[in-house]
């Protein structure tokens, strides 16, 4: 194991008994509820469930019998991952009260190794946002300066691992939703290859979009996570079946790799995050790595693909909430019509109305061609010019997000200056490719910067080893712990 | 440009209701938005690229019966139920 890894830390002091399972949920449960008054990060704790199951991991070492690496280990569900018993609402008014009656594939698998569930984390309505304040609850704040945002969608997670309040976290990322707050809070996001981790339990946003990934604190736990949520599901049409263990490759010389710089993804990015990606480009040429520079003009599209086409998918997957089967429902209507639009007006916030609108302008009659049929075409021309990017180097190198986070109601202003925030993060999840952002350095702010590497499909042990190269030689200026929470 | 009329016939579709002192505003908003998606127009496109975006293939299974949700725990979450069915009462 790396020097590095949170989660192999915690591992050893539970399996040698320096603590006890219990006594490390105890300080977690102590941290969560301590700090959330200033992060946010949880919208419920479920202190029942995880102490429940540190005493059975508990159990088990005191009659010595081995335990996994994630056994006992505390974490965190994004708030629309399904956990039986346990509410689960998007951060929405509109699934207000929803208890799902199945757990998530994901959230089985981890439960089958006695993960210890800390609770529910703050995310943007829907998933819908990239500063987490679309939350019906208020946005999760970011650790390394409360003032700012953690980021979105999956702010809380980002908030609650960067701040200490969770070993890690379990996101979704359907335009940047993992990367971007992973960004913005200085610690690792990991959205692997569209298919290889099921999405059932996953409340849809954009379903050829959405996957679900770790949010860590190095890259080692990022793929050690990611080893445990990976598998075919037959609840899940699309997911893959393609199964590569990850972190056996982590320690593998990246001497002679090609590294690629697309231009298109430098424009508009502010000069000091730029800086802080140079520094990391001369790590990688330190490491043996060459840089090459390449052009997809094609990719400075897919802002708008991204946001015709998920939300063409958002409109269409958001139907089912009509208040009959669960959630909330308006007190007073005339009739079903009423009762439906009432519900669903009062229930869903501004944001995602604004979404759900444009995604059934695009896909309405006389609008169809224009919009969803022409970004469907461009989505490919998008894939395509991946294909050809990657004939030309392994890995691609891109700033995740073009600035460090921003103040706290900064971005409610204007949608469309929100929305490009998103650009270098979208096009990952137009091709479905595997990406991961990684701390590397900070800002003239004095907030991280995060930068991303991509790869090809189902590539993402090769990908999570050049990031762990990059970790293990750039950690010490790259990457800033934050005093908050516990300090294990 | 989008019309009110236009943004009122889209919320009717969406199923949703937009009050007269919100349609300004979201008459506003949509239009940004709908500008920025306008993008794409200036972008040549090669119909061929349509096909198979995330390189799936069909997943076939056996059709086997196997044991489903219990009536009474899906119905738990609903605002009224009646008789094992879900209730939309007439008028409250």
């Amino acid at each position: 194991m790396g020097k590095y890894g949170k989660i192999a830390r915690l591992h050893e002091l539970i399996a040698d008994k320096k603590i006890s399972c219990t006594e490390l949920t105890t300080q977690y449960l102590a941290a969560a509820e301590k700090e959330n008054a200033a992060l946010n990060a949880y919208v419920k704790t479920t202190p029942e469930t995880a102490l429940e199951t540190a005493a059975r991991v508990d159990a088990k070492i005191a009659a010595g019998e081995a335990i996994g690496l994630l056994e006992g280990i505390p974490m965190t569900l994004k708030d629309n991952i399904s956990t039986k018993g346990i509410e689960t609402n998007c951060c929405s008014k509109i699934l207000e009260g929803y208890v799902p009656i199945y757990d998530a594939t994901v959230w089985n698998l981890l439960k089958r190794q006695n993960a210890v569930l800390l609770g529910k984390a703050n995310m943007d309505e829907f998933a819908m946002g990239s500063s987490c304040e679309t939350s019906c609850y208020g946005g999760a704040k970011n650790p390394h300066d409360v003032s700012r945002v953690a980021g979105g969608s999956s702010g809380g997670v980002a908030s609650a691992v960067s701040g200490n309040l969770a070993a890690y976290g379990l996101g979704s990322d359907t335009g940047g939703s993992i990367r971007q707050p992973a960004s913005f809070c200085g610690i690792v996001g990991f959205k692997p290859t569209y298919g290889t981790v099921s999405r059932y339990g996953l409340i849809a946003y954009a379903s050829s979009f959405d996957q679900i990934g770790p949010l860590t604190q190095s890259v080692e736990d990022a793929s050690l996570v990611y080893d445990a949520i990976s598998a075919q599901d037959p609840m899940d049409s699309t997911s893959s079946g393609r199964k590569e263990l990850t972190l056996p490759s982590l320690g593998n010389s990246i001497r002679g790799k090609k590294i690629g710089v697309v231009k298109e993804y430098f424009e508009g990015v502010r000069p000091d995050v730029q800086k802080a990606l140079q520094g990391a480009m001369d790590v990688f040429r330190s490491l043996g790595a060459e840089i090459v520079e390449l052009s997809m003009p094609s990719v400075r599209y897919s802002l708008p693909v991204y946001y015709i086409l998920a939300c063409a998918e958002a409109s269409s997957n958001l139907g089912r909430y009509d208040g009959i089967r669960y959630g909330y429902q308006t007190e007073h209507y005339a009739d079903r019509n009423e009762m439906v639009c009432k519900t669903r007006s009062e229930g869903f916030g501004a944001e995602v109305k604004r979404r759900i609108l444009l995604g059934t302008y695009v896909l309405s009659a006389g609008y169809y061609d224009a919009y969803y049929k022409k970004a469907q075409t461009l989505r490919g021309t998008i894939v395509k010019a991946f294909d050809d990017t990657f004939g030309k180097c392994d890995v691609i190198l891109a700033p995740t997000v073009p600035m460090t986070a921003f103040p706290e109601h900064y971005a409610a202003k204007d949608p469309v200056e929100t929305y490009l925030t998103d650009i270098c993060t979208v096009p990952v999840n137009i091709a479905g490719l595997p990406g991961i952002s990684v701390p590397c350095g900070f800002g003239d702010d004095g907030m991280p910067v995060g930068m991303q590497l991509l790869g090809p499909k189902f590539t993402e042990a090769a990908l999570l080893n050049v990031a762990a190269q990059y970790e293990d030689a750039a950690r010490d200026t790259a990457f800033r712990a934050v005093e908050t929470g516990v300090a294990l | 440009m989008v019309t009110h009329e236009e943004i009122l016939k889209i919320a009717n579709l969406a199923k949703l209701s937009v009050a007269p002192e919100e349609l300004d505003g979201l008459t506003k908003d949509m239009n940004e938005i709908i500008g920025f998606a306008d993008t794409i127009s200036a972008a040549t496109a090669d119909a061929s690229d349509f096909d198979n975006i995330n390189g799936l293939s069909n997943v076939f299974r056996e059709d086997t019966v196997v044991p489903s949700f219990d009536r009474e725990e899906i119905l738990k979450n609903a605002e009224s139920r009646e008789d094992g069915y879900f209730l939309v009462r007439r008028r409250r």
